[in-house]
């Protein structure tokens, strides 16, 4: 600030808006007027085989919503699914974070080879797992079958249960390296004095996890519960190429119903109420998210 | 115990990276088989017969050996896998720009948010970093629209538009975090010396921030080339279809050979496993701070 007088400051403030305007006016062109459309467009019927009639309903699209089964239905799933992935990516991320910190060759060649699910795009890796999980030709049929565990192949993408498990599978599998990252670097941030010390209290290994390496890992057990939850509602591309929703709309989660409602069923109106609340929930998830992170800042003091 | 204790570990980082690689190599050792091969029950473990054909297919036109038995209409539909390589071109390129524009775009207002002040910086800031909060199927349908009405319905413009919407609000975040723990002893000097800000960003502080710039760029690319919904909704010929558009829509087709959709597969995964190999230690810092950090 001392060097303001060199620099005329309309000067600085000019380049400032030059550098910074781009940035705002095109994320504001794709935020605020699809914020505005969405709202508009909600509270009115719109559907594809009447385009020139688009008269003002007001909430009904929020109603019709919300008391269709299938939005709940929706719903349903996609909390199961967040609840199926949460125990799985975290457990697998902290048992894999263990082994990642490890100094031993496989531990350097582990730390590059967890990285690639998550780089592959996600439909690419559903792609892969539906043909592991496929019915009449899947490595997995293929394996339970020569083990003597299956008689005959089981059709796993065609069956609601086995079909959201599949589906959970791949997806943890993407997601399990981000979770073992993330408890990584919580493990190398606790001091090694905190575990001198507790084994100098005589506590055994099973004791150092529970009351030294378990709490610390809490806050990012947390972020990992939440950021989980969110990714739960946004999930959409293996769900397109594994199962299109199916069977019966058993992995319809919420993304891809309002997918559907939109691109499928061509009812606008319905499809931006739903969006609508779709953003609503997911503004709610971060802003625990966020009070999470907070957490998390003053218990690292 | 000791020694017992290191056995474990061996035994469950193989597992591990069983778990991790097994999927890789299985669809690679598809690509390399004909596809009578594949339909055996149970799978053939270790392949019999080991092929190019199904790559030669991709790249030359030429159908693999035995292919026409299983009828015209199969092979007809394959023949939509040989988008496949414009469709890598589309991505690269789309990829690139979009690295590209974060860079430039990102990294300049970054530079902006982080050392000068300015009216209304605070609230910028907030607005760019809040407009994340929307899903991308939240806003789908707008997008189209604003799209089309741009007329830049099925180009490379619309998807760089697009991805670049999504990634600068991160690298934007990123970039002032970074920017703000150099000291700016430096550039003050070179301000003295004369230099505008402009040239303080490219000469002083882009060689100092290069390990974050490699970063951010390197995260833009994946986004772009790894997204699927948008590309999905704004591309609708191989003009501008990106390779997960491509290799999605030919893999949900239930009639077609899986040695091809896997040669797709294994073209497409290159550039990312590639990509993340070089860049792997940009990449695992930037996931830490995206996901911990605010």
């Amino acid at each position: 600030m001392s060097l303001a007088p060199l620099r005329p400051r309309y000067r600085e403030s000019r380049y400032a808006y030059a550098t910074v305007l781009p940035v705002v006016l095109l994320v504001a062109l794709f935020t605020l007027y699809p914020i505005a459309f969405a709202l508009a467009t909600s509270l009115r019927e719109v559907v594809l085989y009447r385009p020139w009639s688009t008269p003002f309903v007001g909430v009904k699209n929020y109603l019709d919503v919300i008391r269709s089964d299938f939005f709940l239905g929706a719903w349903q799933h996609t909390l199961t699914f967040a609840a199926g992935a949460i125990p799985l990516a975290t457990a697998l991320g902290f048992a894999i974070a263990h082994l990642l910190n490890s100094r031993t060759r496989l531990a350097s060649f582990l730390n590059v080879a967890i990285l690639l699910p998550w780089a592959i795009p996600t439909v690419i890796s559903g792609i892969i797992w539906a043909w592991i999980f496929n019915s009449s030709y899947g490595a997995f049929n293929g394996a339970l079958y020569s083990l003597g565990i299956i008689d005959s192949y089981v059709p796993w993408l065609s069956r609601p249960t086995t079909a959201m498990l599949s589906v959970l599978f791949a997806h943890v599998w993407k997601e399990v390296p981000l979770t073992s990252i993330l408890y990584l670097a919580a493990l190398q941030a606790i001091p090694e004095e905190l575990y001198d010390a507790a084994r100098a209290d005589g506590a055994g290994s099973g004791a150092v996890l529970r009351h030294v390496t378990i709490p610390l890992l809490l806050p990012t057990t947390l972020i990992i519960v939440v950021y989980e939850t969110m990714v739960a509602i946004v999930t959409f591309d293996l769900l397109y190429v594994m199962t299109g929703g199916g069977p019966a709309g058993a992995t319809s989660l919420i993304s891809y119903y309002v997918y559907n409602s939109m691109f499928v069923a061509f009812n606008f109106g319905q499809g931006a109420a739903l969006a609508v609340l779709l953003a609503a929930a997911l503004v709610v998830l971060i802003t625990l998210y966020l009070r999470v992170l907070r957490t998390e800042e003053i218990y690292a003091g | 115990m000791r020694r017992g204790g290191r056995v474990l570990t061996i035994l469950l980082g193989g597992l591990v990276a069983v778990y991790i690689l097994a999927p890789f190599a299985w669809v690679a050792l598809n690509s390399l088989q004909p596809e009578k091969e594949l339909f055996h029950v149970p799978p053939r473990w270790v392949p019999r017969v080991l092929t190019g054909d199904n790559y030669r297919f991709i790249f030359t036109g030429q159908f693999p050996a035995g292919y026409e038995e299983t009828g015209l209409l199969r092979g007809r539909i394959s023949e939509k896998a040989r988008d496949a390589l414009p469709a890598l071109r589309n991505s690269t390129i789309v990829a690139l720009a979009v690295a590209g524009a974060n860079l430039l775009l990102g990294g300049t207002a970054a530079y902006t948010f982080s050392r000068l002040r300015f009216r209304g910086a605070g609230p910028l800031y907030t607005f760019v970093l809040a407009s994340r909060l929307l899903p991308p199927m939240a806003v789908a349908v707008p997008y189209y629209l604003i799209i089309n009405r741009l007329g830049l319905l099925d180009r490379y413009a619309a998807l760089i538009l697009i991805h670049a919407v999504f990634t600068l609000p991160f690298t934007v975040w990123f970039l002032t975090l970074y920017f703000r723990r150099v000291p700016p002893d430096i550039e003050e000097a070179a301000l003295v010396d004369g230099c505008t800000r402009l040239q303080v960003l490219l000469r002083v502080v882009a060689p100092v921030a290069a390990p974050a710039l490699a970063a951010t760029a390197a995260f833009a690319f994946m986004f772009s080339y790894n997204d699927f919904p948008f590309a999905l909704f704004v591309t609708s010929t191989i003009r501008s279809q990106t390779i997960p558009v491509i290799v999605a829509n030919t893999a949900i087709n239930p009639d077609v050979s899986f040695g091809v959709v896997a040669v797709t597969v294994v073209l497409t995964m290159l550039p990312p496993i590639v990509f993340a190999v070089l860049f792997r230690n940009y990449i695992t810092r930037g996931l830490i701070a995206v996901t911990t950090t605010r």
